[in-house]
């Protein structure tokens, strides 16, 4: 394949005189392929004409004259043969996946999965249950769809009525890519619903699938941090999701604990789509002013106009750290602060380390120490608990130079998710109880005193050889350890 | 696979259209190709990429096959499906800009919608900046039904603005073919030249055909244009369209022209300038058939302030007119 672009590339851009002078031996070329070409033909028209006489009976209805037909000389012009509703009796199958031709190929049948277009529905549909939060994102309410009672989550889009720009083009990409994406770990946009006077629109809602928990809210309340295999699960569903994304060419922009949700059957899946975008490859100029500041890339801090999925690889990185720690990894009061921190963290940027990072535009001002044979990374000494194959990928991700940061998919293989412990199941993820599903904290810590004269109930006999098993394998937060510096 | 391939218009819409609407089907056809030139030649002043204004032609095309054609001023609908599609894009153009060039485009200076088959050309319009000087007043009313517009068009199409063009699929194919002692670039200029005539197709060939089978039929058509002889088998199939679908196509694509000349014979209003809802209304009473009251027919459940206030005062100059000529 790409030799024959680079040959048709080469014709495309080439003047007359430039061509005159490959032309001979592009001749030859040629007169080869067409060899080539007819030699195909042939053994095509062989092959058809065997799928012919096999098909021949199946096919009696069928016309005949092959090319003849498509001719629109010969064929009378079929204006308005699609505008009436009988197309949906008339050519089988093409709503369908596959389509039967005359020639009895099997035809891609593409665009299948798209719906069709239609006017919203109204919010009336759903009832409200709770508020979930309200904040610089906007309103989140737990609602339940009346008809089905499925529970969701609206989200209602923040309009400036006074905006003369009209709706806000953040909140129209968030809700165009969130139509197009469908993948396990991204959460679910259901349909955008709007008020119930259509005359003017001035609510929208976007029905997104409920999760009970965000994963910063989880953090904050757990008493021990999660255990090595459930940050492994975690962490795969967090690279799974963004492989997705980065795939499609998208950058998320603002991945962070916060947007990170998670249901009670242990699946984590990325949100709040405000600041993403599609990209080309190569990534065109954007905008620096993205990603919450803890989890901002350097090269965004420094100024960089392209940039492309690394970004979201850092932020990745961040959250790795995060869910080691329970706390974030590197909170900057602001941007020259998170600098100093990532600095600090891992160390002063050199030529070597990363190249060309002095072109970029806030890296001129930058002075850094003259001597930093003393400032590598402290991501080992940082984290003495992980495994060397998890110091490894932090630090990957955690490279200061982005064409270093490894890419989603690659991520997903490395060794760290290999090693024991083996990444947990998620239907074996520990649950919690959901702020946002509006369950109270159970203090699971103190039981409740025993009730004054209450016969004990009797143990009899139970077997609890089981349940801590597997457990005691795997490394604890708290308590001892060796500090590896 | 989503990238390449857009939702389509189903039966009961295309059905839909023509037979409940309170407006004939040429005169349909005619809003549609109008607007759809207008929006193109907007793209061109506004220095957008076809790209771009190729997708507000879609987006156009939809939003009327699931809101009535007379909701709107048909420019106003072009200016926010160009303003939204641009928007969403790396291109995005301010709504004064927008404001000026429909200004520009609907006054007697543009030569857009002149006649260009005359046998006589006439000579172009004088430029006249006073035909198109937009007052402070006319461009925050034009602002404030671009933005009302647009809201409609998301809510109308259901926030999904996702068009998918078959521009780059036909290069793409172009690539994997050999035009024998041709150049290349003059078959892909003519497969252009289709794929761009197809977006003012009244049959609304973007809404009915996904963009591979809009790229080979350019492909067909154009290879057919210059003479290259094309593989006796069924090539299209490579490409994964099915005869049929070829056909219609071919045929849709090479009766844009004819249809558009003997369209502008048909309706007058058409060989002059940009035409108006007002048009339309003029010529459904000239065929015995005045529009509804209020109503622009059955199907306008939308209530549109501007529309309204138009109409109000529609109806006092009437009335004002009445008295003095004393008829009914």
């Amino acid at each position: 394949m790409s030799t024959t672009t680079g040959k048709i590339k080469s014709r495309w851009a080439d003047d007359e005189t430039d061509a005159a002078l490959e032309a001979q031996a592009k001749k030859e070329r040629e007169e080869k392929k067409r060899q080539k070409a007819e030699k195909a033909r042939k053994l095509e028209e062989e092959k058809r004409a065997r799928e012919a006489e096999a098909a021949a009976s199946a096919r009696q209805a069928a016309p005949q004259q092959g090319d003849d037909d498509t001719n629109p000389n010969s064929e009378p012009p079929s204006k308005r043969r699609r505008i009436s509703p009988e197309r949906e009796t008339g050519p089988p199958g093409r709503a369908a996946g596959v389509d039967s031709s005359s020639s009895g190929t099997t035809l891609l049948r593409l665009g299948g999965a798209r719906g069709a277009f239609g006017p919203c529905r109204s919010v009336e549909n759903y009832d409200k249950l709770n508020d979930i939060e309200e904040g610089a994102y906007g309103w989140v309410a737990r609602a339940k769809e009346l008809k089905t009672g499925n529970v969701v989550a609206l989200k209602r889009l923040k309009i400036d009525p006074k905006d003369r720009s009209g709706l806000p083009v953040t909140g129209l990409r968030e809700i165009q890519i969130l139509k197009d994406c469908s993948h396990r770990n991204v959460v679910k946009l259901r349909e955008v619903v709007v008020g119930e006077d259509t005359s003017k629109i001035e609510n929208i809602f976007l029905v997104l699938e409920f999760l009970e928990h965000d994963l910063k809210g989880i953090l904050e309340d757990m008493p021990e941090p999660f255990l090595a295999s459930e940050v492994k699960t975690l962490l795969l569903q967090l690279a799974s999701g963004v492989a997705y994304l980065h795939g499609n060419y998208i950058l998320h922009r603002d991945l962070k604990t916060s947007n990170l949700l998670l249901n009670n059957r242990g699946q984590l899946k990325i949100a709040d789509f405000g600041m993403a975008r599609y990209v080309g490859d190569p990534p065109p100029k954007l905008t620096q002013l993205v990603v919450t500041l803890w989890y901002r890339a350097p090269e965004l801090l420094l100024g960089a106009a392209r940039y492309g999925a690394a970004v979201d690889m850092w932020s990745v990185g961040c959250i790795f750290g995060e869910l080691l720690t329970r706390e974030p990894l590197l909170q900057g009061k602001n941007e020259v602060d998170e600098l100093t921190k990532i600095f600090e963290l891992c160390g002063i940027p050199t030529d070597e380390s990363w190249p060309g990072f002095r072109r970029l535009p806030n890296a001129r001002a930058l002075r850094l120490p003259k001597i930093p044979a003393a400032n590598g990374s402290v991501v080992r000494a940082k984290f003495p608990l992980l495994t060397a194959a998890g110091v490894a990928l932090l630090n990957d991700l955690l490279a200061l130079d982005p064409a270093k940061r490894p890419a989603a998919e690659a991520m997903l293989a490395h060794e760290y998710f290999k090693q024991d412990p083996k990444p947990k199941q998620e239907a074996m993820f520990p649950t919690f109880p959901s702020k946002a599903g509006q369950e109270r904290r159970r203090r699971q810590k103190t039981p409740n005193a025993p009730v004054r004269g209450q016969a004990a109930d009797p143990l009899g006999a139970v077997d609890f050889s089981g349940i801590f098993s597997g457990r005691e394998k795997e490394e604890r937060g708290g308590g001892f350890s060796l500090r590896m510096v | 696979m989503s990238h390449m391939t857009n939702t389509l218009a189903t039966p009961e819409q295309l059905y839909q259209r023509r037979s409940y609407s309170s407006l004939p089907p040429d005169l349909q056809d005619a809003i549609l190709f109008a607007t759809q030139c207008l929006t193109q030649a907007a793209g061109v002043l506004l220095q957008l990429p076809q790209s771009v204004t190729a997708q507000a032609n879609v987006v156009l095309a939809r939003y009327w096959l699931v809101e009535p054609l007379m909701g709107y001023e048909f420019s106003d609908v072009s200016a926010a499906s160009v303003f939204l599609v641009a928007k969403l894009g790396p291109t995005p153009r301010s709504p004064r800009d927008i404001a000026n060039v429909y200004a520009y485009l609907r006054s007697s200076s543009s030569t857009l919608f002149r006649s260009p088959a005359a046998p006589s050309p006439s000579p172009p319009p004088a430029n006249n900046p006073n035909s198109y000087y937009l007052s402070e007043t006319a461009y925050q009313a034009a602002h404030s039904r671009i933005l009302a517009i647009e809201e409609r068009l998301l809510y109308a199409l259901g926030f999904d603005t996702h068009v998918s063009l078959p521009y780059p699929l036909a290069i793409t194919y172009l690539k994997t073919m050999d035009f024998l002692g041709l150049r290349v670039e003059t078959v892909a200029r003519r497969v252009v030249e289709y794929l761009n005539t197809a977006l003012l197709s009244p049959q609304m060939l973007y809404l009915t055909c996904q963009p591979n089978e809009l790229a080979v039929a350019a492909i067909y058509n154009a290879a057919r244009d210059i003479g290259a002889k094309m593989p006796e088998c069924e090539w299209w199939e490579v490409f994964d369209v099915d005869r049929e679908v070829l056909g219609f196509l071919v045929v849709g694509m090479r009766s844009v022209e004819g249809w558009a000349a003997k369209m502008r014979d048909d309706i007058p209003a058409m060989a002059k300038r940009m035409i108006t809802r007002k048009d339309i209304e003029d010529d459904m009473a000239c065929r015995g058939q005045p529009l509804g009251r209020n109503g622009y027919g059955a199907d306008a459940s939308v209530p549109d302030l501007e529309a309204d206030m138009a109409r109000q005062m529609d109806d006092q100059i009437a009335e004002l007119e009445k008295s003095s000529h004393g008829f009914a």
